[in-house]
């Protein structure tokens, strides 16, 4: 007998195939060989993304309308955004470092999170149906290409090289900077493609 | 049984799997590529990493002007001078980022390419898949070198100090890049696959 295929799924870490059951509300269904955190029963977690990815727009716009660090040397006052960052080092001709940089800290989170936005509204209205088929999956594919969080943690290791030579002052996006790297690591990142398509098939098809 | 189906890396929904090329039942998008055509970009991408990682610890990834006078650093010397200052945790997490997760990457691929084909035992089959996923999650680490070299770049040109990135920064985050996409043409249902077809 050909078992129905929406109800199987395989493991993304360990490849295992098993039967998806019925989740009782705020339970999570994890692998039974590696624990990994197949699917989740959060009542309205679309929703949720949805408002969280607006708030993580917010954050991102403050992140990177102010300076995150300024820094005293030797009387001159330099701000740090992650704008200026990128522009000076394509003022030093640093091309592919200055590209590869935009991508992952301006381009791929800004991808992630407007179009979560965007399939959010499509879904909602009942619209568009194959072209928020493609924003998914583009949004799938951004996901990995994000790096926000790697950039923070650079900016301490930056700040310690720093340390011994420069007054340093935090900025305002600093703090929008951190808060959007909360939200990041908890929602964005935590986005299960599964879950958005079961949303999908089920809003379009059902 | 087990090996009939086989699942979709943008929507992860089970699919049957077929000779030839399979589109996905719920998002469209295409499952398999053929499997020599993946293993072949796979150690393409590889080997083009592994010689911008040669190029990215030969040339200085960072160079200072002060006063006119310029100095350069490798990524090995950061290392060593982080580590003569005392900053030992920080010496340690640029080490681990830049100089050793690349490696370990490396090394992972080629021992994912190296060993496909044969044929192997549940558990074996299970640590492949578990390193991948390894290898998946710490890769982008080894951008904190480059993000620290743009920082710095950034923040400090004043009159008399100017910092700059060097030719070892291009180098180094094109090798990020096709390691990344390395690991991305290794589809991890081939070590799979390399089972079941024999």
């Amino acid at each position: 007998m050909e078992p129905n295929l929406d109800e199987l799924i395989i493991c993304r870490r360990c490849e295992t195939l098993q039967k998806r059951v019925e989740l009782p509300k705020k339970k999570v269904a994890k692998c039974i060989e590696c624990n990994e955190v197949l699917y989740r029963n959060i009542e309205d977690s679309f929703n949720k993304g949805l408002a969280f990815s607006i708030t993580s727009l917010i954050l991102f716009i403050i992140a990177n309308s102010f300076p995150i660090i300024t820094v005293l040397i030797t009387g001159q006052i330099n701000a740090l955004t992650i704008p200026s960052m990128i522009y000076s080092l394509y003022n030093e001709d640093f091309f592919v470092v200055g590209s590869i940089v935009l991508v992952v800290l301006v381009i791929a989170p800004l991808s992630v999170m407007l179009s979560y936005i965007i399939v959010g509204v499509f879904i909602k209205l009942k619209i568009f149906k194959s072209l928020t088929r493609h924003l998914i999956a583009f949004l799938v594919i951004s996901k990995s290409w994000e790096m926000i969080d790697i950039f923070t943690v650079s900016i301490l290791v930056a700040l310690v090289k720093l340390f011994g030579y420069a007054e340093i002052h935090f900025g305002l996006s600093a703090v929008a900077l951190v808060l959007f790297v909360i939200v990041d690591i908890f929602v964005l990142k935590n986005i299960k493609p599964v879950e958005l398509w079961t949303y999908y098939s089920r809003e379009y098809c059902g | 049984m087990k090996n009939r189906y086989i699942s979709c890396k943008i929507c992860e929904s089970v699919n049957l799997k077929r000779d030839g090329e399979i589109y996905c039942r719920v998002c469209k998008n295409r499952i398999t590529q053929s499997k020599s055509n993946s293993l072949n970009s796979a150690w393409a991408m590889l080997i083009t990493a592994i010689l911008f990682y040669i190029i990215a610890n030969v040339y200085p990834i960072l160079v200072i002007d002060k006063f006119g006078i310029i100095s350069s650093n490798t990524i090995l010397e950061g290392v060593i001078v982080l580590w003569e200052e005392g900053s030992y945790p920080i010496a340690i997490i640029i080490f681990i980022a830049s100089v050793f997760v690349p490696l370990l990457k490396f090394f992972l691929i080629l021992y994912i390419l190296i060993n496909y084909k044969k044929p192997r035992v549940g558990s074996r089959k299970m640590d492949q898949s578990k390193l991948y996923h390894i290898t998946e999650i710490i890769g982008p680490w080894s951008m904190v070198d480059v993000f620290v070299v743009s920082i710095l770049a950034g923040v400090v040109h004043v009159g008399s100090v100017k910092i700059t990135a060097g030719v070892g920064a291009t180098a180094f985050v094109l090798m990020v890049f096709f390691t990344m996409l390395s690991a991305m043409s290794i589809d991890i249902r081939l070590i799979k696959e390399g089972k079941d077809s024999d």
